[in-house]
């Protein structure tokens, strides 16, 4: 043979354009057919809007979340056993405290870096539902959630519902003084439900309060179950978002039959990675300098020990705050407590906001009489009462955020507790019902504002031959111009034909 | 044709009424329910506690009292004269030149009668500088920088002992035969419920408030357990000297000087400050980032 192929180069052309890595990929492609399925995701369009971020910071807190929580779980110890702490801590040393509150505490002082891995968890997991609540507000104002993106937006709320409450598994385990007020707090709030209240409590917190089965059961909620649902929703939002498409803002060159963005890879996946190590490092800063949930100097839950000041988590807080301002409406009747106090705020308020959240797509289509498919996004201000009426219960619920803080706000502005729980109450009740005639005003006002949410242009001024001076506006800037990337079309997917059967139960399927 | 300017100064203004309504009927309401009742020490006497040491001087009147946890003395009669000048200067305009209280303008039980406090008490309102009192009508006295020194201070409490002898006398806690694992227990079971656990204090119920305690020197904290100064309980039965002695020490010890790691304590405000962090620096600093990677077209 003389074409003995010995030379470097020759080796490297033999390989093909794409070297070792592509010829292996290639060899892969042959037995297992990727490459399709690859091809159509790494070309799948993400718009460039800053605003389709907000929803990755909840992904990469979620995956903060799964890898700090996997190292937590090799050091604690799930059980409500006492044990006598002699640990490095001193004023604890000698306490009868339950194994959770120990190993928490050897997390925090004898782990190497464990104390950093804890904080991390419990920062990413404050960002985690922020995130989720913030992409949720832009999904909701710029309607997003509309056909055909309803699903999605019903996987989206029961992620958020799953985060809040794994939220407040996860910070009761330790059980220290302030967890334990909490759990307190949700079993009374279970047993205020009418006619099953004290079955579901006995059954879910596995007897009466305290009880030592309760840390074994959260732990496994928390670590196994609630974090499995949470996986599966969160593969069906990404596939839905995949399967149906980004929506976009309306721009040039944006229509309802297009995407127009960058492609996964390279310009997304180089883009959103960067945004993994953004969101890791500011999570790894907060773990490294802010000090989160210091459990060592709350000491260990006993039913007889009470701290004042104790608030929830930032997610709980609106429901905190509910109970904290409702008036204490509780009497007997039928040989039973009717405790009206809890059940309102805390059973029936938070069952009707969820529910309307839920059912919100739906409702909106049954009033606007909209069935048709959108791809684009809405301005806010050109649907002034969806606007008013999403601002309406942030506003309600971020004044019920701020009533589960009555006691420090007082402390801090040295005002009369009372008039705190009063002027909250007030607050909540009139900021709402303002909140909605002055959102649809201002949506109306900008509505009406020429160029608003467009970037400004500059003007050429010229002074003409009599001396008279003439402002132009320039079109657009140059840049803007001409910036337009390749639209892909939306596919006809839901006019999928079926197909024809040959004879009863065989069917020809094309490789 | 109204000018859009005109309709947008209209709505601006409307938006900054409808604003400043709720916070003027806040500040109303906060106004309407304060009520001057001025604070008081209304309990007498606390007694002695169990003793296993007593001193007495030749006339056979007990100067020091206590045990190996906390040593109770009276303050020095020699500092009477002294005392009765500084009373006469600092004090008497409201308490009267008796220290039996003085009925003012009609307002019962204004400024108390101090006679058979015991010296403990006066010298804890003195020494932690709430008396003479910054505002004599506010509902809770506030802690500052003393007028009279702590000599001066027991001066005050010798002269106010003399008119009726009585207890507690002042407490000296020795905190090297303190546990401090015990006294953070007996903290989480009596304090931390107006203190707050980890010592910050916190806004009590119509104006009043628990006080911080990180900076409170020992005798304090023994004194206002032993005498319960104005809404504070008295601590007297259910707390032996063993047992106050264990709590002064974790007080000035792991409340003041806390071996606390994990960065910046957010000003011990816990969730509340942990909220506000988490949102504005953790989700606001990432949404900025993702304004940064994406992009701001129309």
């Amino acid at each position: 043979m003389s074409d003995v192929i010995n030379t470097q180069r020759a080796k490297k052309q033999a390989l093909g354009p794409y070297g070792r890595v592509g010829k292996s990929l290639d060899e892969l492609d042959d037995r297992l057919g990727l490459a399709r399925g690859g091809r159509t995701f790494m070309d799948k369009i993400f718009p460039d809007h800053w605003s389709f971020m907000l929803g990755e910071i909840a992904l990469y807190s979620f995956v903060i979340i799964m890898v700090t929580g996997v190292f937590l779980t090799f050091y604690f110890i799930p059980s409500s056993a006492l044990v006598t702490y002699h640990g490095s801590y001193l004023p604890l040393d000698g306490q009868k405290v339950t194994q959770a509150f120990s190993s928490t505490v050897n997390i925090s002082f004898a782990v190497r870096g464990g104390l950093l891995m804890r904080q991390m968890h419990h920062w990413s997991c404050d960002i985690f539902v922020g995130a989720i609540v913030v992409h949720m507000a832009r999904v909701f104002f710029t309607g997003a959630f509309r056909k055909p993106r309803e699903l999605n937006w019903t996987i989206g709320l029961t992620l958020l519902i799953l985060a809040i409450g794994n939220g407040f598994f996860g910070y009761s385990l330790p059980d220290d003084l302030v967890s334990g007020t909490g759990i307190r707090i949700a079993y009374s709030i279970m047993e205020s439900i009418p006619f099953v209240g004290t079955y579901m409590a006995f059954f879910i917190f596995g007897g009466n309060f305290p009880g030592t089965s309760t840390i074994p059961r959260f732990f496994i909620l928390h670590v196994l179950i609630l974090p499995l649902v949470i996986l599966g929703l969160l593969g069906a939002h990404l596939f839905l978002l995949v399967r149906q498409k980004h929506t976009q803002f309306p721009g040039r060159g944006r229509t309802e039959k297009n995407v127009v963005g960058s492609p996964m890879f390279p310009v997304f996946m180089a883009k959103t990675t960067g945004f993994l190590f953004i969101v890791s490092g500011i999570t790894a800063l907060l773990g490294a300098f802010a000090q989160v949930n210091p459990i060592w100097q709350f000491g260990p839950y006993d039913a007889a020990r009470i701290s004042y000041a104790v608030q929830p988590d930032w997610y709980m807080g609106f429901l905190d705050g509910a109970l904290r301002i409702f008036p204490s409406w509780s009497f007997m009747a039928f040989g039973h407590t009717i405790p009206l106090e809890v059940t309102i705020p805390a059973v029936i308020f938070p069952g009707i906001i969820f529910n309307i959240a839920y059912l919100w797509p739906m409702l909106e289509r049954k009033f606007t009489k909209d069935n048709e498919i959108h791809h684009l996004l809405d301005r806010p201000s050109d649907r002034p009462k969806r606007t008013a009426a999403g601002v309406t219960v942030l506003v309600m619920l971020s004044m019920l955020h701020i009533a589960s803080s009555t006691d420090v706000i007082a402390n801090f502005f040295h005002l009369s507790l009372n008039a705190v729980l009063w002027g909250m109450r007030i607050l909540t009740v009139i900021l709402p019902i303002v909140a909605y005639p002055l959102t649809y005003k201002l949506c109306k006002e900008l509505q009406g504002v020429r160029g608003a949410g467009k970037r400004k242009t500059p003007n050429i001024v010229s002074r003409t031959a009599e001396g008279a001076y003439v402002a132009t506006p320039t079109p657009a800037y140059g840049e803007d111009v001409g910036h337009e990337l390749e639209a892909t079309p939306v596919p006809a997917y839901i006019e999928s034909e079926p197909e024809e059967p040959l004879e009863s139960g065989v069917r020809t399927v094309d490789r | 044709m109204t000018s859009p300017l005109i309709k947008r100064c209209l709505a601006v203004s409307i938006i900054s009424l409808m604003g400043l309504g709720p916070v003027v009927l806040f500040v109303g309401v906060a106004q309407a329910s304060y009520k001057a009742t001025p604070y008081q020490t209304s309990r007498k006497n606390a007694g002695t506690p169990n003793s296993t040491m007593v001193k007495k001087n030749s006339d056979g009147v007990i100067i020091a009292y206590g045990n190996s946890s906390i040593t109770y003395r009276a303050p020095s009669a020699a500092l009477v004269t002294l005392g009765d000048a500084l009373f006469q200067q600092n004090c008497a305009s409201c308490h009267g030149t008796q220290a039996n209280g003085v009925p003012a303008n009609g307002t019962a039980g204004a400024f108390p009668d101090l006679v058979g406090l015991g010296p403990a008490t006066i010298n804890f309102w003195v020494d932690s500088g709430r008396m003479p009192a910054a505002n004599p009508r506010s509902i809770e006295a506030i802690r500052r920088v003393p007028r009279l020194t702590h000599h001066q201070a027991l001066a005050v409490s010798a002269w106010v002992n003399s008119l009726s002898p009585s207890y507690p006398d002042i407490p000296y806690p020795h905190l090297k035969n303190a546990n401090v694992a015990d006294g953070a227990a007996l903290f989480a079971l009596n304090c931390a419920s107006c203190h707050t656990i980890e010592g910050d204090g916190d806004a009590l119920a119509m104006s009043t408030f628990s006080p911080s305690l990180r900076k409170i020197p020992s005798i304090e904290v023994a004194e206002a357990i032993r005498t319960g100064p104005a809404n504070m309980p008295r601590f007297t039965g259910n707390l032996s000297d063993a047992q106050v002695n264990d709590i002064v020490k974790y007080v000035t010890t792991e409340i003041q000087h806390p071996n606390n790691p994990g960065g910046f304590g957010l000003g011990g405000l816990g969730p509340v400050a942990e909220g506000f962090v988490g949102l504005a620096f953790g989700v606001g600093i990432l949404a900025l980032a993702g304004f940064w990677v994406g992009e701001r077209d129309d």
